[in-house]
């Protein structure tokens, strides 16, 4: 397999002289889990989710066109497709989360030097949305947080997935920003995001999404510009390094089709399941 | 009563529980426990869906060691199959396959009749390929990479060097270590498993080193083995890692991090994360996850089946009691007399 095997300077304590622990990725990792907030907000409690599911629990082709695609996470992305009901979605989040995370679950933009942009992308994006949008109860972490899991999600928008859909009852508005590095929380993040690029965008081909993922306005006014053609290209060429082939229809369809999307809550319920009760 | 191992070293009691334990004489527990071994397998090396239909196309079988095997061999070699057809891509070319196949078969029969088919050490030269073959240039190449040098499962074997002169460059011994396939080399330890890479168009000589693999979890060829040559492996592999995993934190609930790796029950495991980007690095070189849990798990489990077998002998298999009288491992024969002693 060609991977990027980086050492991980930030996991304090496992580094030493002789030998080092590393991880392919690009991004730092996360520094901590479920970080306690400010002095007015209660620290969150400890989460565990669902472990990653195996290839024993799912259904569907786990061999073929997946390229480097780690063993372990290809039933993940498998189930993202079966429960999102996007057909061929799961080759395409496998791309997204190389291009994201170098598929790091921890993988967190905005803790280390030279990531201010995601800290400011965050920021802003709280700053911008928040008086419009059902209230984060972890909102201001959130918004210091940067991006960070599999599919490198800005911590506010990740909280408020399913708002569009759902508004007040979206699942994740009492969470803490770091629910993000639990893999089944990130891909519900991810499959909401899709779908609603699918449905609310003009996507002409797969590149698009990834396009879209990096802002929704490349697939608007910033179409044809060179951002948008710089995130197409690195789409590609990640397809190409991964090893996974955009063009083989057997397993990838020319265009994603979100129309079978089954509903925010009830992917949720399939994917993450139920967050305990202080949190939901 | 349960064998003592102890005489292949202190450590090996703590290493087989690793793989759990089972009575051969119990087809229920037989069963469960080679079910589940290979189902770990399945999972670590990608093949779980081909094992899952050819397990259930057993279900009926009567001994379940060998079905199981038959199963897991039929299912990575359907499993390789779709994998390099999908990939559009094989390892090795044609005639690079052939000569691996050839030198495969040989240095089978050569551990065969040694006792010491875990880790095979040949002169190639005296193979009839010499282990070369003729690459696309129309010159000669090695069909196996010269590992050599101090690794994770020696300290190199420099020497002796082929007797005769070699077309192809050999100048060292050729070693594969066939017990922990796909991780077949000391020295090269690389994420998906070098031994993966051995198939082409019209062979597999994967499936045939894969097959070695799988026959050290047969009663018969597990006891023909010289558990002797395995446990001096694993003991060096152990010595090699033990700095490397003093490094990595214990695994223990409440205290844990997402996408970290951990120890637990002497594997590793990356909480909520995938266990295939983490790796351990030292001055042997590089160590997935992945392959170090895979290592472990062989060692265990080669150990967990000697002990099932020793412990069963004289009442499940007599024609094998007789076969270990003649063992030239005197651990292996004291515990069998010490078993039919306890009666």
């Amino acid at each position: 397999m060609s991977r990027f095997w980086i050492t991980l300077g930030t996991v304090a304590g496992v580094a030493g002289v002789g030998g080092a622990l590393l991880y392919s990725r690009r991004a730092s990792a996360a520094s901590s889990a479920l970080t306690p907030g400010p002095a007015q907000v209660p620290p969150a409690p400890a989460l565990e989710l669902a472990p990653l599911p195996k290839s024993s629990e799912v259904d569907g082709d786990l061999v073929t066109n997946w390229g480097d695609t780690p063993v372990d996470l290809r039933p993940l992305f498998m189930i993202m497709q079966t429960v999102s009901k996007i057909a061929g979605s799961a080759r395409v989040f496998a791309v997204i989360a190389y291009r994201e995370s170098r598929f790091v679950s921890s993988a967190h933009n905005g803790n280390a030097t030279g990531e201010e942009d995601e800290r400011d992308s965050s920021r802003a994006a709280y700053a911008n949305n928040k008086d419009r949008n059902p209230p984060l109860r972890y909102g201001q972490q959130a918004a210091e947080f940067g991006s960070g899991g599999l599919f490198g999600l800005l911590a506010p928008y990740f909280l408020w997935t399913g708002v569009p859909e759902v508004g007040k009852k979206a699942p994740l508005l009492n969470a803490p920003p770091e629910l993000m590095f639990q893999p089944r929380a990130a891909a519900f993040g991810a499959v909401v995001y899709m779908q609603r690029l699918l449905k609310a965008h003009r996507v002409d081909d797969i590149a698009d999404i990834k396009a879209g993922w990096a802002n929704p306005g490349l697939l608007g006014s910033g179409r044809g510009s060179p951002k948008y053609h710089d995130v197409r290209a690195n789409f590609l060429g990640d397809a190409m390094t991964l090893g996974i082939d955009l063009t083989d229809r057997a397993t990838v369809p020319e265009k994603l089709d979100a129309s079978a999307w089954p509903g925010v809550l009830s992917v949720f319920s399939a994917l993450v399941g139920a967050l305990p009760k202080e949190l939901a | 009563m349960t064998p003592d191992l102890t005489c292949y070293g202190d450590d090996i009691a703590a290493l087989v529980d690793l793989a759990g334990d089972f009575d051969l004489r119990s087809p229920v527990d037989t069963r469960a426990w080679y079910v589940r071994e290979w189902e770990a397998m399945g999972e670590a090396l990608g093949f779980a869906h081909h094992l899952a239909a050819e397990l259930a196309s057993r279900r009926n079988a009567g001994d379940w060691s060998q079905a199981t095997a038959e199963a897991g061999v039929s299912a990575f070699a359907a499993w390789l199959r779709q994998r390099n057809r999908a990939a559009q891509r094989v390892g090795v070319t044609d005639k690079h396959a052939a000569a691996q196949a050839s030198v495969i078969a040989q240095m089978i029969d050569i551990g065969r009749a040694r006792g010491e088919l875990w880790r095979v050490t040949v002169d190639p030269t005296t193979l009839e390929t010499g282990a070369c073959y003729e690459d696309e240039s129309g010159g000669w190449s090695r069909a196996f990479y010269p590992d050599t040098a101090p690794g994770y499962f020696g300290d190199g074997w420099s020497g002796p060097p082929p007797r005769a002169e070699s077309r192809c460059g050999w100048q060292t011994p050729l070693v594969l270590h066939f017990g922990t396939f796909p991780w077949v080399y000391s020295s090269r330890l690389d994420a998906a498993g070098p031994g993966l890479r051995w198939s082409s168009e019209s062979a597999a000589p994967a499936v045939d080193a894969f097959r070695v693999m799988a026959s050290t979890l047969q009663p018969e060829v597990n006891l023909r083995q010289d558990a002797r040559q395995v446990a001096a492996i694993y003991r060096h592999f152990r010595s090699q890692t033990a700095p490397l995993l003093a490094r990595v934190p214990v695994f223990r609930p409440g205290q844990i991090r997402v996408g970290q790796l951990y120890r637990q029950s002497g594997y590793l495991r990356v909480h909520q994360g995938s266990l295939e980007v983490a790796a351990l690095a030292g001055p042997r070189g590089h160590l997935p996850a992945t392959a170090y849990n895979h290592i472990v798990r062989r060692f265990a489990a080669f150990f967990a089946v000697r002990r099932a077998t020793v412990r069963a002998l004289t009442t499940w298999a007599p024609e094998m009691a007789r076969m270990v009288a003649s063992s030239t491992d005197p651990c292996l024969r004291a515990q069998v007399e010490g078993v039919a002693r306890a009666g």
